[in-house]
C-alpha cells in the first residue's frame, strides 16, 4: 500500500507529471506514491520522470488503458 | 550527470506554440532542470494580463480550447512553483510596445531581460525556439 495515492485519469500531458512531482513533495523520503493515469504516454513520461529526479519507478503495470505507477521518493 | 539548462526563446504568440512552451517549461523544471524562458515579439501579447483573447491559434488550438486543455499561463505557473523556472519578458518588446511590467500577468516574471544577457546565459545550456 503506498503512504500516498494519485488519480491522475483524464489528465493530459503533462499534467499527471506537475501533479505527481507535486504530490512527492507531501511523500516522506523512502516513502511511496501511487499514480493512476490514462495519459498514453505516461509509461515512457513517469520512466524519464524518475530517472532524471532520481526516485525510483518501483512498479508500472497496466490494466487496459489505465496506467498504475509506484514511485519511491528518493530525492 | 545533471542535465543541461533549457533555455526557451518564445516569439510566436501563436497558441500552439506558447503552450508547447509551456509544456516544455514546466516539465524541465519538474525534472530538475533550470529552465529560463525568454517572451519576445509577438508571444509578449499572450501574456497580457487584460488579453482579451489571449490564444489565437490554428486547427489544433480550436481543438485544445474545446478540449479544455489546461491553460499554458497556469503551466508557465506551476513550473515556477515545483521547479526552477524563469521567466524574462524581452525589453525591446516591452520598449516598443510601451508596456510596462505591470502589464504582464502577474507574478510569472523575473523581470525585463535584454537578449545579450540571455544568449550569454544560454550558451551552455540547450536552446529551443519557438
Amino acid at each position: 500500500m503506498a503512504d500516498q495515492i494519485l488519480d491522475a485519469k483524464g489528465l493530459n500531458c503533462p499534467l499527471p507529471i506537475l501533479r505527481a512531482k507535486k504530490a512527492l513533495k507531501d511523500v516522506p523520503m523512502g516513502g511511496t506514491l501511487q499514480v493512476i493515469a490514462t495519459d498514453p504516454g505516461a509509461v515512457k513520461d513517469f520512466e524519464a520522470f524518475c530517472r532524471t529526479t532520481g526516485n525510483e519507478l518501483v512498479e508500472s503495470t497496466s490494466e487496459g488503458k489505465v496506467f498504475n505507477f509506484v514511485i519511491k521518493r528518493m530525492s | 550527470m545533471a542535465a543541461l539548462p533549457l533555455y526557451i526563446l518564445l516569439c510566436s504568440g501563436e497558441h500552439e506554440k506558447v503552450h508547447m512552451a509551456a509544456m516544455m517549461a514546466s516539465v524541465g523544471a519538474v525534472s530538475e532542470r533550470s529552465v529560463e524562458v525568454f517572451v519576445s515579439m509577438n508571444a509578449i501579447f499572450a501574456f497580457a494580463q487584460d488579453a482579451p483573447e489571449r490564444y489565437r491559434g490554428g486547427a489544433f488550438s480550436d481543438l485544445m480550447k474545446q478540449k479544455r486543455v489546461t491553460d499554458s499561463i497556469m503551466l508557465f505557473r506551476q513550473g515556477k512553483e515545483l521547479g526552477d523556472l524563469k521567466m524574462w519578458a524581452c525589453s525591446m518588446a516591452l520598449d516598443v510596445t510601451g508596456w510596462d511590467e505591470d502589464r504582464l500577468t502577474a507574478d510569472l516574471f523575473d523581470g525585463p531581460l535584454g537578449l545579450t544577457k540571455f544568449l550569454s546565459d544560454a550558451e551552455n545550456g540547450q536552446f529551443v525556439t519557438l
